[in-house]
């Protein structure tokens, strides 16, 4: 079995409830040996909506060390899903095995083959099993999970895959609660967290999507990492999609990134993120790498109208914030939570959400796939609509969101941003607040 | 014969997406139930301040009571990491005549050739600041050094009027810095202490703006501040 190395964010962030008498070399193990079958038939599977679901699930789940195996048939991929590539999906599956994780297999289902966990897709046919069986379901928006036997799923067959990739975020962190329930956790308490999910959706809310492309115009993207990556992820499978962006990274892809950079594989640990993103999102967008951090001395650089925000060095969002001539939008991650918001000209601004230093980023940070593709998602939903002129009204310009269990009411809060007095950026919202600011 | 009000009433708290009932009492303390929340919950190994937020998005505020924060039976609390916890100061409110009083008495003094400073003070148990003190100092090009009897002086004077010291201004030649000098001699120990250097001999106009502003952190270290508005607004 391959080291914990690749893994290091994924076991850091276990260890929130995971008592010491664990090794690091157990929690791996017990990631590296879950046993996870998917299963889509070819009428479900016969959809960009349905084949973005199964693609993301199986980067999601293999991004956490886990054995895949397929029991789906190969047909034609119908838009691109960068990063595998081919002309078959089960065929580009099984070549990107152990490339989204070292140590983590995909394969295609022999007959009769078990997991510990399945998936299947829609109103696939699932054989008799003794797993624990999900299906998923989605519509352009929203994705939703249910344990086999309720009422089976529908994929619609349009091709806006938002709700596809929700869809796959449920399934995923069903996978990982299911391990966490093998390890002996610092509390009793903290049980809750971890229990299965007995059903539950997640929607974004619909918008009205235009007949002919969607122009996001100038974008730049600060850092090339898990959110920028997640946002780029979505937005290369969004139909239509339309922009010129810049990437600002200096960084280098590192083996313990691949836990959660959607966009990168195994072959590109030691290649900066900006032209791993750069190569992967071409021929569908131009993106320019930019091989330095964006930072105070770079006001030589002028930002574009729509900058996303990824880096998660706080003092970094403030000074993208004052140096933005336009929306910004910004993700985060905080253990199993994420926050997710977005800051036009004259409203509250992300100093105001975020705004004191926390030096505990600047320590190795614990992450995991879906909690970094949840924030990368919502973030794209906001940028999404934010192009065609349909923001979150201001009372869900923040969503601070805990996948685990979404099935619970207050799994998701949105709220407004308040403007602060002490606004680290001085933004005009706050200083209306204070009316007279130094 | 007196009858006894309950006044108990319970608050939902949200952490990692699941809500936990917890009672509070009106006079208690919004730290107390933060306190009880976070032990409810068993956090142990998240390193980060965690506050409790309403659903409109603000934070309440740990050192109100329950009934002065506004909280209401079976309201929903959101309990997150706040990294507005990191900031030991709060606002300091400057009287609208503060700024141009410094200017004046860091120009007239240093008469752009001196390092100069002065102490912004106020009442002890507000975050204003409503007078400037200029001490009897020494001063050079590249430093100052206080009078040790002024200091005296100056410490007995406060106490008598319970007010104090807010943040320490003084003049730097060139840029605007905090030297390794500055950095271990505060007039003020405490975190949450400001410390403002001011460049060119305060020789521009009178606004913080290009200024160096640090915040004393509880380990000792200075923090610098973003930005003024951090941490100063004109009352």
């Amino acid at each position: 079995m391959i080291g914990v190395d690749a893994l290091s964010r994924t076991i850091l962030l276990c260890r929130d409830y995971v008592t010491d008498e664990v090794s690091d070399e157990e929690i791996a193990h017990a990631f590296q040996t879950l046993r996870v079958l998917c299963i889509a038939d070819a009428a479900n599977l016969y959809g960009h909506t349905a084949q973005t679901a199964l693609v993301t699930l199986v980067s999601l789940l293999s991004r956490m060390g886990m054995q895949v195996v397929l029991a789906i048939p190969d047909l034609p991929m119908l838009r691109p899903q960068p990063p595998i590539a081919g002309k078959g999906i089960l065929s580009a599956l099984v070549s990107a095995s152990e490339r989204f994780m070292p140590g983590a297999t995909i394969g295609s289902a022999g007959v009769g083959y078990q997991g510990d966990v399945v998936f299947a897709i829609g109103t696939s046919e699932i054989p008799q099993t003794d797993a624990s069986v999900w299906r998923l379901g989605a519509t352009d928006w929203s994705g939703a999970i249910h344990p086999a036997g309720l009422t089976r799923l529908p994929f619609c067959m349009t091709e806006w895959p938002i709700g596809g990739m929700v869809s796959a975020l449920l399934a995923a962190n069903e996978a990982f609660k299911y391990v966490m329930r093998t390890f002996p956790l610092r509390q009793k308490s903290h049980e809750i967290f971890f229990e299965m999910t007995p059903e539950c959706t997640w929607d974004y809310g619909a918008v009205a999507l235009p007949e002919d492309s969607i122009d996001l115009e100038q974008i730049d993207f600060i850092s090339a990492g898990a959110i920028s990556q997640a946002v780029l992820y979505a937005l290369s499978r969004l139909p239509g999609v339309q922009m010129q962006a810049r990437i600002f990274d200096d960084d280098p892809t590192a083996l313990s990134n691949l836990n959660r950079n959607m966009l990168s594989l195994l072959e590109n640990v030691g290649v900066h993120k900006v032209h791993v993103i750069a190569s992967r999102c071409a021929p569908q967008f131009k993106i320019e790498p930019v091989l330095r951090r964006y930072e105070s001395g770079s006001r030589d650089i002028r930002l574009a109208q729509r900058v996303i925000v990824g880096v998660d060095d706080i003092p970094s969002r403030w000074v993208v914030q004052r140096e933005a001539p336009g929306w910004v939008g910004v993700g985060g991650t905080s253990h199993f939570s994420i926050s997710s918001s977005s800051h036009s000209i004259g409203e509250a601004c992300s100093g105001c959400l975020h705004p004191v230093d926390d030096p505990e980023q600047r320590n190795l940070i614990p992450t995991i796939a879906f909690v970094s593709f949840w924030a990368g998602l919502s973030v794209t939903t906001r940028l999404i609509r934010e192009a065609l002129k349909t923001p979150y009204p201001s009372h869900r310009q923040h969503l601070w969101l805990t996948p685990l269990r979404l099935d619970q009411s207050h799994a998701a809060i949105w709220s407004p941003v308040p403007s602060l007095a002490k606004c680290p950026v001085g933004c005009a919202a706050s200083r209306c607040r204070t009316s007279k600011i130094l | 014969m007196a009858v006894a009000v309950e006044k108990k009433f319970l608050v939902d708290v949200t952490y990692n997406g699941v809500a936990k009932p917890i009672e509070v009492q009106p006079e208690e303390r919004v730290s107390a139930l933060l306190a009880k929340a976070i032990a409810s919950f068993g956090i142990t190994q998240n390193p980060h301040p965690l506050s409790l937020y309403r659903e409109d998005g603000t934070v309440v505020p740990e050192n109100e009571s329950v009934e002065r924060a506004g909280l209401k039976p079976n309201e929903v609390l959101l309990l997150r990491p706040n990294a507005v916890k990191g900031g030991e100061g709060k606002l300091l409110r400057l009287a609208s005549n503060i700024l141009d009083a410094t200017f004046e008495t860091l120009k007239a003094c240093g008469r752009g050739k001196h390092e100069c400073a002065v102490y912004w003070i106020g009442s002890s148990a507000e975050d204003v600041v409503d007078g400037i003190e200029h001490p009897a100092h020494l001063a050079s090009p590249f430093g100052y050094e206080i009078d040790s009897k002024w200091l005296t002086q100056l410490w007995k004077q406060l106490a008598a009027s319970k007010r104090s010291i807010k943040a320490q201004v003084h003049t730097h030649p060139g840029k605007a810095f905090h030297s390794a000098m500055d950095d271990d001699w505060p007039i003020v120990s405490q975190a949450g202490f400001l410390s403002i250097v001011i460049p060119n001999f305060a020789a521009g106009k009178p606004t913080v703006e290009n200024a160096w502003i640090g915040c004393l952190q509880p380990n000792g270290t200075w923090r610098q501040l973003a930005s003024a508005h951090e941490a100063l607004v004109l009352a």
